[in-house]
């Protein structure tokens, strides 16, 4: 990396954050206006340190429409930005949209690709990756106030970091972080999916509305770690024993039927704007490769806080994290990499309004 | 046996797929009868949205109002119109929901809580404001809810109403059947902001987007609107993302369409199939108990046509009755 | 005798009856109690000139202001009205109901036809109509054929208090929509009202005065004119017989019809331009059904078909006068059949 044209992608869901958890808490709605500024930001970010090519997912959910209105009047006010080119695939508006966009995006050998989205969408763009087994890193922004993996940090910065690292400015021994996630498995792989923060265990045994936020009906969590200061339902295991996101293993926690039989009744933010009273019957530290067997005779496993997979009594549920399975763009950790190294110093060009200076630094 | 893992009993999710199989047969058999010249004016056709207004009405009581469509027929039915009196009406017959003076753009029945399909696009939403207005003062909990299609979601009408109904803080539900086409027109094309949750939120109002195609999706996000405004908290958005099976009205010849678009949507859109395939995959309901539901709608709309065919026209007496109470 | 209060105070008396009356009478509209939400006090207007001025502090929160928003709060009236309520809607001024009218015209006016007579619709907006304000082209129209035009609802332009009070609270107690027309130039106008709550029937004319020479029909504020005419006409000897029409739909032709079969001769006054008017109306259905009683052409005194304009001496020109009237008069009954 650093030779030739620095190309990143860009997956952004329209329709994230847009469920039940609007109407049953009060969960925000970023709009779609803040979500094309949030890649406008990307986009000059990236553009400045010298990514000057961004391959994009189109959707029907109004992101490409209004960016392409908006990257038509930048234009017209000469400002800068890498060229941006939508994916040659046809938007049908599922999460299908999502995982076909990494598809296309590792093909064409992008550096790293930026989502924006929630939990749900960084967990298809990871589930596709890791069956491209190219590696590619992602750098996850949050557009929602319900998620626990993507950081809320403000976008410019991550696209900074994005940069460094397509550009190779800053190695990749730096600029990348590993990260964990729980293997969700049902009869012995015959279905087969990934969380990135949280496996959730439910008596509900439908999918309905998707979001998952009845305590009542929890019955076990997997956590890849649990962060006392996320939101949703890691947010139970942050309140019991906090595990870092780069900390070896994860956590089980299993809840009791009622609070008569809880050992530990806890107080957890389970969604924004929700704390529950969890009844904690035990958890328990969860080291990479083993299998853990859901006992639950019949249910629902919810990854990431979506219902996905229901089982039916007699199906084998397993769940086993794995440890060093995807690449995340470290953003603290380049941002102070390059104030470190003093890598956006450059000399004065007073004359000049849109210095190219990173086109002829030292290698 | 795990037993039912939905969240309604048996007979409920009987009722569901008999209200949805019913619109079902009702509306295709409209296509065929209309393209045979047998029904006078305008049809607009509600199948492949039926999850919608099933998923919906399923939580609501006759002292529940709702304001339709100009695609009404679905709502009708499930808000437990009678499906007779509707066939009469769209075949112009006395005896008809509306005695062969409103036709199928008109349909109406505030017996049911139902009042009326409308001709006029987002003229429903402020009605619903009053009807939830007068929930309001009666305190029994009732809700009112308007339908409107993703084209009629730019009426004034309508998003004076959404603001109305926040600030009166009304037990009322804005329902965007989002089916992709305002006419011939894209959703794509028409709508400045894409998305409807977005429009509630710049009034203040929770929105919630659900798979309109999914009975269950639409039932619990549905559940969750309806109870919130019951219990006092005020008005809410939900759109439900769905597939027109017919044109926007019948003759359409819907050449706007994506090659494939309609072999796709009826293959892998097809709500009452998706509903079929989640009961019996769950082991609740087989799918021999299913058939004989749909052959009872059948037999239900075979008879509605028969007795549609056979009723008398309305006559001169009918044309200047009931314009008035009194006058 | 009864008290003489104005038409304003009759208004706001025939509404705080029938609130007190019936508990499903609500009434709504812009600042119709005024200072919502600020941080002065509450009922600071009572309606932009005052009507509905303190009956909020006796009938509280069935009193609602709305937000700007015409079609969205006529719609509520008219939904609420089909679900078991008697909303009062105010429109303020009648012009307003360009942004409205689909709720007034396709959804009341047609509820009941249109669902086969099982739907009742008892709403009434009100609103102010006609010139005198120097209020120019868009809070000055009378409007009120538009909306006879439609069938479904009905129309009311009142003259006197006393017809007022009178109509008003038949139109809240009738099931029909209403539209129920108020001259803002008659608000102050004085006259004898009971105190006790009561009805006018909606479609009976009254005769505000008899004479035998020449039949002149008005409403409203016309009615004012005519009389004033038929004061200087009666020093030339003319008796003029006044026919105040009080309701427009239903419209009362009888009582038009009888009085031209004793004068021979009509006058049509009417304050709403003059294409396909009141008075054209009236006109036609004379000629339709009494020609033969007729002695002469029929003339109608309307304003010229503009705008209503702003500044005063336009104005002024634009109102039918009562020398208007009266010329009217004595050109009928020059003119004659021989």
């Amino acid at each position: 990396m650093g030779e030739g044209p620095a190309t990143i992608g860009i997956i952004a869901n329209p329709v994230s954050a847009r469920d039940i958890r609007r109407v049953v808490a009060n969960a925000s709605n970023l709009q779609i206006a803040d979500r094309v500024n949030i890649v406008l930001r990307v986009l000059t970010a990236v553009h400045s340190l010298g990514v000057n090519r961004v391959l994009m997912m189109p959707d029907r959910g109004g992101i490409r429409a209004m960016l392409s209105r908006h990257l038509g009047r930048e234009r017209n006010l000469h400002h800068q930005f890498p060229a941006v080119e939508f994916l040659d695939m046809e938007p049908i508006s599922t999460v299908d949209d999502t995982f076909q966009a990494a598809r296309l995006l590792q093909a064409s050998g992008v550096a790293a690709i930026v989502v924006l989205g929630g939990d749900g969408t960084h967990r298809a763009v990871v589930r596709e990756l890791m069956n491209g087994d190219t590696g590619i890193p992602i750098a996850g922004l949050s557009t929602g106030t319900n998620n626990a993996f993507p950081e809320m940090r403000e976008s410019t910065l991550t696209g900074m970091a994005v940069a460094l690292h397509a550009t190779g400015m800053i190695a990749p021994e730096y600029a990348l972080a590993p990260n964990k996630l729980i293997e969700v498995s049902i009869n012995e792989g015959q279905r087969h999916d990934i969380a990135l923060v949280d496996a959730v265990i439910s008596h509900e045994r439908h999918i309905g509305a998707r979001a998952l936020w009845k305590t009542e009906s929890l019955h076990s969590l997997y956590l890849t770690f649990a962060d006392p200061e996320a939101i949703g339902l890691s947010a139970i295991g942050g309140m019991l024993q906090p595990v870092g996101r780069r900390d070896p293993g994860g956590l089980a926690v299993h809840l009791a039927d009622d609070g008569a039989s809880a050992g530990v009744l806890l107080r957890a933010p389970i969604a924004p704007g929700m704390l529950r009273d969890v009844p904690i019957a035990h958890w328990e530290p969860m080291p990479a490769g083993q299998a853990f067997t859901v006992p639950l005779q019949g249910g629902v496993v919810a990854l990431d806080g979506e219902r996905e997979m229901p089982f039916d009594a007699g199906d084998r549920v397993r769940v086993t994290l794995r440890e060093n399975a995807f690449s995340t763009v470290d953003v603290a950790r380049c941002l102070h990499t390059a104030a470190h190294m003093g890598l956006l110093r450059h000399p004065s060009q007073p004359h000049r309004r849109h210095p190219s200076w990173q086109a002829t630094r030292s290698p | 046996m795990a037993g039912n893992p939905f969240p309604l009993s048996k007979a409920e999710l009987l009722k569901a797929y008999r209200t949805m199989r019913t619109i079902r047969e009702f509306e295709e058999r409209l296509h065929v009868d209309f393209g045979r010249g047998d029904i006078p004016g305008f049809v607009h056709l509600y199948a492949g949205e039926e999850a919608a207004a099933a998923g919906i009405m399923i939580h609501l009581g006759d002292g529940d109002r709702i304001a339709s469509t100009h695609r009404g027929h679905g709502h009708c039915i499930a808000k437990g119109v009678d499906v007779g009196e509707m066939m009469l009406e769209i075949y112009g017959k006395k005896g008809g929901s509306c005695n062969g003076k409103g036709g199928s753009m008109h349909i109406a029945d505030l017996s049911k809580g139902m009042m009326g399909a409308n001709g006029i696009l987002g003229a429903g939403a402020p009605l619903v404001c009053g009807a939830a207005l007068a929930a309001k003062y009666r305190k029994k909990g009732e809700v009112a809810i308007s339908f409107v299609g993703d084209g009629a979601s730019n009426q004034g009408t309508f998003l004076e109403s959404l603001n109305l109904a926040a600030v009166w803080n009304l037990p009322a539900i804005f329902v965007v059947e989002n089916n992709g086409y305002a006419e011939s027109t894209s959703r794509d094309y028409g709508v400045a902001v894409d998305s409807y949750v977005d429009r509630a939120a710049g009034f203040g109002l929770p929105g919630i987007t659900v798979d309109g195609t999914d009975f269950f999706a639409v039932y619990e996000a549905a559940g969750e609107i309806i109870r919130r405004a019951r219990e006092g908290g005020g008005p809410s958005l939900l759109e439900c993302k769905m597939v027109r099976f017919h044109g926007h009205f019948e003759g359409d010849a819907q050449t706007y369409r994506g090659p494939g678009e309609l072999d796709d949507i009826r293959a892998n859109h097809d709500c009452l199939k998706k509903f079929a395939a989640q009961v019996t995959a769950a082991g609740v309901i087989s799918a021999d108990e299913l058939a004989p539901i749909d052959r009872e709608a059948l037999a239900v709309v075979e008879d509605a046509v028969a007795r549609a065919k056979a009723a008398p026209l309305p006559t001169v007496a009918d044309l200047t009755t009931d314009v008035y109470v009194s006058y | 005798m009864a008290r003489k209060i104005s038409m304003k105070q009759a208004i706001n008396e025939a509404l705080d009856q029938e609130m007190a009356r019936d508990p499903s009478v609500i009434c709504m509209g812009e600042d119709i109690v005024g200072g919502a939400g600020g941080e002065g006090e509450r009922d600071a207007w009572g309606g932009v000139l005052g009507v509905t001025k303190g009956l909020y502090a006796k009938h509280g929160d069935r009193l609602m202001d709305t937000p700007l928003s015409e079609s969205a709060y006529i719609g509520a009236a008219i939904g609420a009205a089909a679900c078991g309520m008697r909303p009062v809607a105010e429109l303020m001024f009648i012009d307003f109901m360009g942004v409205c009218f689909d709720q007034i015209f396709n959804q009341a006016a047609k509820f009941k036809y249109m669902f086969g007579g099982k739907a009742e619709t008892p709403v009434v907006i009100r609103a102010m109509v006609g010139a005198g304000f120097r209020a120019a082209a868009q809070h000055s129209q009378m409007l009120t054929p538009l909306f006879t035009h439609i069938p479904g609802i009905k129309v009311v332009c009142p003259s006197t208090p006393y017809d007022t009070k009178g109509l008003l609270i038949q139109a809240i107690r009738d099931n029909d929509p209403v539209i129920f027309c108020e001259h803002k130039n008659l608000y102050g106008f004085e006259g004898e009202v009971p105190e006790a709550s009561y009805a006018i029937p909606f479609g009976e004319a009254n005769v505000v005065r008899d004479g035998r020479d020449a039949t002149v029909v008005a409403y409203g504020l016309m009615v004012h004119r005519a009389l004033e005419a038929a004061a200087s006409l009666a020093k030339e000897g003319i008796e003029i017989e006044i026919v105040d029409l009080r309701t427009l739909s239903p419209i009362d032709m009888d009582t038009v019809l009888d009085s031209v079969t004793k004068t021979g001769r009509l006058v049509c006054v009417d304050e709403a331009n003059p294409r396909c008017s009141i008075a054209a109306d009236v006109s036609a259905q004379v000629a339709m059904r009494a020609f033969g009683a007729l002695k002469a052409g029929i003339e109608m005194v309307t304003p010229p078909h503009v705008p209503v304009p702003f500044s005063p001496p336009l104005e002024d020109l634009y109102i039918p006068s009562a020398a208007q009237v009266a010329a009217a008069v004595r050109k009928t009954l020059k003119g004659g059949r021989h």
